[in-house]
């Protein structure tokens, strides 16, 4: 850890302060960060989210429960699809609606290739941003062979809006299992290739090891979830902690490291992107012939009662929460969501660039895998 | 576990009453001066994440209610048991006229940042938080904009129907 010299603290004209994006190559996504630096070396960093903001949870309030399917998902770009299961659990947690047992394995294993997807998406992120191009384009391939996956499915490829409250909005198409399969096979088959050229990469070793150095005490006390916590050697995942889905169904494992730092939580994000897919080939072995959605009331007449509810699920970020109110109305009276990337790129993000390099910043913020709109709403 | 917290909590703290819900949930109600003391007990008891701390606008009652959502992490790397379902909110009702409450961030300090957006996006005031700056909003705004009252249509017809479109 570098020493802050005597002439910073005396406020000396050493320091400067310093702008990084939303403007910048090395930053990813709507959001800022001001620094207070000392030439080379950060004292102090602040987060100013707020280009995105879009008051999703306001707009809520004004459409109804069903309408609200295509609005949630608009929150997390990556990975629209936790949004939407979060939502339809809630609403379905506050009706009172039953979920049949194909369904809850049709969602598992939906959520499981956004998952994947989604961890492709932030390969690219963080290997484009190191430098490692043709890593970069290799996950972008790949990642869109998830997104044909869900064309097929959805008939959409970024936002799917394919939950439903009671269930799925259609079952899989024919032959779309071993299309699933095909797909897993031929990314899983390039997990060599991905180690040589980026993860075992001395180059990428150098840039990341003993960088962003999160511990276990500081994760906890900054409200830390997923990768920021499972890198410090904690198994706190949600799907485990309380199973939703299918998850309790099949065997599957939390895969963790132990140092903390910004190679750690890469090191989890590749391990956890295996374990999906293995758990994904587990998942279609288990599962259940039937229906994949029970009726809902009129949608257009819908009145859910009284109450408030607060769930979570694991997204390919971490906790993803939301705590929602119903005054008995045809719309959400209040609808509030606990986004994994609202503590990381906050809190954890300033805690973990004090003392860090100007050229680690883009660096750490990836590795804490902070998606923007997910913290402006 | 959730009885006899319930039994401790409310022999403990003044004016407290915890609900057990059905499934994993529990209510507790509490004036709003010992909120702060009130978290300060559950985290000794085991209740350390903070998940949430969001606000709901009860106009028709002229109140907010400021809620704190608590649960667990995990003690040890094997233990999966129920306890940890248990989320506990903990509600606190102050007036709309003049909200004031005390700020938990010496307590949990991932609740910087909720407080902070309650107190933009709703206008409560949260007495010994650290910065208490603007987050989101880069406009000034007469009513808060997530109160109930802010009609965000009319909002937007005023603001954004005076500015001329790229044809005209």
């Amino acid at each position: 850890m570098p020493q802050i010299t005597e002439t910073a603290r005396m406020g000396s004209t050493r320091e400067l302060e310093l702008y990084f994006g939303p403007q910048h190559l090395g930053m990813v996504g709507n959001f800022s960060i001001t620094m207070k630096v000392e030439g080379d070396r950060i004292l102090e960093a602040t987060a100013n989210p707020g280009y995105l903001h879009r008051g999703f949870e306001k707009l809520m309030e004004y459409r109804t429960w069903i309408q609200n399917f295509p609005m949630v998902c608009r929150m997390n770009v990556i990975e629209p699809d936790s949004m939407e299961m979060i939502y339809a659990m809630a609403v379905e947690k506050l009706a009172g609606l039953e979920v049949p047992e194909r369904a809850h394995y049709v969602r598992s294993i939906f959520l499981e290739l956004a998952r994947v997807g989604s961890h492709l998406f932030g390969l690219w992120a963080y290997s484009n941003m190191l430098g490692f191009d043709t890593t970069a384009q290799w996950a972008m391939y790949h990642r869109d062979l998830v997104l044909d996956l869900f064309e097929e499915l959805t008939g959409g490829r970024v936002y799917h809006i394919y939950l439903w409250p009671g269930g799925v909005r259609r079952d899989f198409p024919e032959g779309f299992k071993d299309k699933i399969v095909n797909t897993l096979h031929s990314i899983g088959g390039c997990v060599p290739d991905y180690d040589a050229t980026f993860f075992n990469n001395r180059l990428f070793y150098d840039r990341a090891k003993g960088i962003g150095i999160v511990n276990p005490e500081q994760a906890k006390k900054f409200g830390a979830t997923g990768q920021t916590l499972r890198a410090t050697g904690m198994k706190y995942d949600i799907r485990k902690v309380e199973p939703y889905a299918a998850y309790d169904k099949v065997e599957w494992d939390v895969p963790t490291r132990e140092k903390g730092d910004a190679y750690s939580r890469i090191w989890v994000i590749r391990d956890e992107m295996i374990e999906s897919v293995h758990m994904i080939f587990k998942l279609l072995d288990a599962m259940p012939e039937g229906e994949v959605y029970n009726r809902v009331p009129n949608p257009f007449k819908w009145n859910i009662p009284k109450g408030e509810v607060y769930v979570r699920c694991e997204s390919s970020r971490g906790e993803l929460g939301l705590y929602m109110v119903s005054n008995g109305g045809d719309k959400p009276y209040r609808a509030h969501f606990r986004t994994p990337s609202y503590p990381h790129g906050l809190i954890v993000l300033e805690e973990a660039l004090k003392g860090a390099s100007i050229a680690d910043v883009g660096n750490i913020m990836i590795s804490l895998y902070v998606v923007a709109p997910e913290i402006d709403r | 576990m959730s009885n006899s917290l319930k039994g401790k909590l409310e022999s403990t703290f003044k004016g407290v009453e915890m609900t057990l819900l059905k499934d994993t949930r529990a209510v507790v109600s509490a004036p709003k001066d010992s909120i702060v003391a009130i978290l300060e007990y559950l985290k000794d008891k085991g209740f350390d994440h903070l998940a949430l701390v969001s606000c709901v606008d009860w106009i028709e009652q002229n109140e907010f209610e400021i809620v704190y959502i608590l649960t667990s992490y995990m003690r040890n790397n094997t233990d999966y048991s129920a306890e940890q379902w248990l989320h506990l909110f903990i509600k606190t009702r102050i007036s709309r006229d003049n909200p004031e409450l005390k700020s938990v961030t010496g307590i949990f300090e991932n609740a910087e940042p909720y407080e902070r957006e309650i107190h933009e996006l709703f206008g409560v005031y949260f007495e010994g938080h650290p910065r208490l700056i603007p987050l989101f909003l880069e406009r000034k705004y007469e009513i808060p904009p997530f109160r109930k009252d802010f009609d965000t249509r009319k909002y937007v017809k005023d603001t954004f129907d005076s500015i001329p479109s790229v044809e005209d």
